[in-house]
């Protein structure tokens, strides 16, 4: 077995995907798994698509998306690193939204705050407003969903580091579970063991 | 796998592998008849359930030929309300792999009660000018074969004698799920206003059984493929069993564009087109058309010829008339603990006192409310807080901390009456990925369904709130624009000028073309129609192999 192949194979076994597709998109899954890998280590991964300055000013459009507070947010679940992969994987079709909405976000940057140097430099309440003001646009909702998406799924697409998202929403993804499941039906069960 | 060489006829051509299709193959093939399935979906994880995908982001993107449902951007169909209006760009979709939506679904299992075959002469309320008609034969009569199928199947449950529950001369094989959160705040809420809830009954097995693993309460169920094979799909319990005869080959990617005749009238085969797209002739003795109810219709209309002008089987005119896409109603409450409700199968326990009609209501309608809050992490956050609840910022996180596990469903499942102006058609201008005239739905509830409906709001609202919900709420009732529980557009009867198909599922005009799944539904009962299915495939498969075994139809056994 090649390395490829024996690595395609171990890919597959654990994300249930076939070997040959995940053959295909070999690359790219290795880039990605790499880059995961080396979040977990630094805090920072090699980014694909975005550069370090583009990836700042999605990093704090996510973070207002889901702010940190007492629980983390969406900066300490690197959904900006689940952005960058999902357009350099399977949403590339959406590269052109982000490149085009990160024009726009600096024009209404330009236009609320004359001589403001970038979005992720504007205060909390200055970044809130100038969203709101975006709130409507195919930018702001793609990145919105992604930030979601990325803040709840698994952590091996880059999001949801130290699954920090699923914590906020009590999700356990064992996949396996023995009633009973909530506080509702162990109430009935105790209720009626009499 | 046996492979038939193409080019040779076999007995049986089967088209589609779903509820209706996995049977079929399953009891010709058993009968010693060769037998052809082809499924226009592939092969998902057919004979490797483990592999079956569990991840969100995966399942939004997998390729092309590891989907589960069809995809309106491939298989594509148009929408519109009525004659007037032009039809749109619909998403209608349904199971489209090995086992079709069986692969997929919540696996409820309700029978059909005994008046629900019989209601256009028993029911008042039903007002003149529908669709609605008798069926050719009675629940006494398709009775043995529901306990055939929920043996066969493998169903959950619990025999329960209740006027809203259809009597049954044999329990279930195994008990059934676990109830749940949801389940147990229904109960409550039951007793407290006397109604009747009971354990729904399921094809997801609570114990081994027939080689299958118990459900593990993943909590990862419909719209998934299940990994250790609980869910009783035809992928896992009928073609199996149909493959191991050797005389049974299953085609994936095989999609049937048209149903071939001779000059007496009689099918020879069809032909589809394979996963490159390459024109394929298969030969057939029989052909057993079970592409579920919006696609057999269009099958038929797209198999036309010098002698069936207007579309095989069709002299009546009256196929792809009378579909029902069935209505759903939702209400939502919000508890103070937590339910947990991703945990389990999708639903435990439902609520079957407003099954039968009731002329007090002042309309048509009955359905079932069933208990659920299954939501994954994805559709609780891009979709599924409360309503006003902002969609970012530190209310949007707020609500998604708060109401996560905190929530239940109650999902209606209810009647919709057949209309011969609701139907599937051939859209003029608009064509699928092969080519072919995309399937054109049009399709509006009768008044009275909507009546119905929002009965069934109220009463959902008000079990929430006998339930002990914080926070309530119910959106606008709304209507059906297509979906996976179709039923109705070939239906069955004793006179060829009103029905496709005769008590048999034999079609009138074709001695050996047999249509097996929703289509022949007369009446399309509370909206669960997978195991009424079940049960009339295995009696049209009896049926068929005794006249086969006689001669009547001419097979090479």
């Amino acid at each position: 077995m090649s390395e490829k192949s024996r690595r395609a194979f171990l890919i597959s076994s654990a994300t249930g995907l076939n070997a040959a597709w995940v053959a295909a998109n070999l690359p790219e899954i290795l880039a990605a798994q790499d880059q995961a890998q080396q979040a977990a280590r630094t805090g920072h991964a090699k980014l694909s698509f975005f550069n370090e300055a583009q990836a700042a000013e999605i990093e704090a459009i996510t973070a207002q998306i889901i702010p940190s507070d007492e629980d983390p947010g969406a900066r300490e679940a690197h959904c900006v690193i689940f952005i960058d992969r999902a357009l350099s994987g399977f949403d590339k079709s959406k590269q052109a939204v982000y490149t085009a909405g990160l024009e726009d976000l600096r024009k209404k940057v330009q236009e609320l705050y004359p001589g403001a140097a970038k979005f992720s430099a504007l205060t909390s309440e200055q970044q809130i407003k100038t969203l709101t003001a975006m709130e409507r646009t195919p930018f702001f909702t793609v990145v919105r969903n992604h930030t979601v998406m990325g803040f709840l799924s698994r952590p091996s697409h880059g999001g949801n580091y130290n699954k920090v998202g699923w914590k906020l929403i009590a999700y356990d993804d064992s996949l396996n579970f023995k009633p009973p499941f909530g506080y509702y039906d162990a109430q009935y069960e105790n209720e009626h063991k009499a | 796998m046996k492979k038939f060489p193409l080019n040779s006829e076999v007995d049986f051509v089967v088209i589609g592998s779903g509820a209706g299709g996995g049977i079929m193959a399953k009891q010709l093939a058993t009968a010693g008849f060769s037998v052809v399935v082809l499924e226009q979906g592939g092969w998902g994880k057919y004979g490797r359930e483990h592999e079956y995908n569990k991840d969100e982001w995966i399942q939004l993107h997998l390729p092309e030929d590891q989907q589960l449902m069809s995809d309106p951007n491939r298989q594509r169909n148009t929408f519109r309300r009525n004659d007037r209006e032009k039809a749109k760009p619909g998403n209608h979709t349904y199971g489209c792999v090995v086992g079709g939506g069986t692969v997929t679904y919540g696996g409820s299992s309700w029978r059909h009660l005994p008046y629900e075959f019989k209601e256009a002469t028993t029911d008042p309320t039903i007002p003149s000018g529908t669709g609605m008609a008798d069926w050719p034969i009675t629940y006494e009569e398709l009775e043995p074969y529901y306990v055939q199928a929920e043996w066969e199947m493998g169903i959950s449950g619990r025999k329960i004698d209740s006027p809203f529950l259809a009597p049954m001369s044999k329990d279930y094989p195994v008990p059934p799920v676990p109830l749940k959160s949801s389940g147990a705040l229904m109960m409550t809420a039951a007793q407290k206003l006397g109604l009747t809830c009971v354990p729904g009954p399921l094809a997801i097995i609570t114990r081994p059984y027939m080689g299958r693993a118990a459900c593990v309460n993943c909590g990862i169920c419909s719209g998934y493929g299940c990994q250790v094979r609980a869910r009783s799909s035809s992928a896992v319990t009928m073609l199996p069993l149909a493959v191991n005869t050797g005389r049974c080959e299953i085609r994936a990617r095989s999609y049937v564009r048209e149903i071939t005749t001779d000059g007496a009238g009689r099918c020879t085969g069809v032909i589809y087109f394979d996963a490159e797209k390459k024109e394929v002739r298969q030969r057939a003795k029989v052909v057993v058309l079970s592409a579920n109810a919006s696609e057999s219709a269009r099958l038929l209309l797209l198999s036309k010829s010098g002698r069936f002008p207007d579309g095989l089987a069709n002299s009546s005119g009256l196929v792809g008339k009378y579909v029902m896409y069935g209505n759903g109603v939702t209400a939502t409450g919000l508890f103070e603990h937590p339910l947990n409700e991703y945990k389990g199968v999708v639903s435990g326990a439902a609520i079957v006192d407003f099954v039968p009609s009731d002329p007090k209501r002042g309309h048509y309608g009955g359905g079932r409310m069933t208990a659920r809050g299954y939501q994954t992490p994805f559709e609780l956050g891009l979709n599924g807080l409360s309503p006003g609840t902002p969609h970012w910022g530190a209310a949007y996180k707020k609500a998604l901390k708060e109401e996560a596990n905190h929530r239940m469903t109650i999902q209606c499942y209810v009647t919709q009456m057949p209309l011969e102006t609701n139907r599937v058609d051939l859209d003029p201008d608009v064509k699928d990925e092969w080519g072919l005239p995309a399937m054109r739905i049009t399709s509006t509830s009768h008044p009275d369904d909507i009546k119905n409906m929002e009965f069934f709001r109220q009463k959902s609202i008000e079990v929430l709130q006998a339930a002990g919900a914080t926070r309530v709420w119910a959106p606008p009732v709304g209507d059906t624009r297509g979906g996976a529980h179709n039923r109705g557009t070939c239906r069955m009867g004793n006179d060829p000028k009103t029905s496709v198909v005769d008590k048999y599922q034999k079609a009138h005009d074709v001695p050996n073309l047999f249509i097996v799944d929703g289509s022949v539904f007369v009446t399309g009962g509370r909206n669960h129609p997978t195991m009424t299915i079940q049960a009339l495939a295995f009696r049209a498969a009896d049926h068929l192999v005794q006249a086969a075994k006689k001669g009547a139809i001419k097979t090479s056994f």
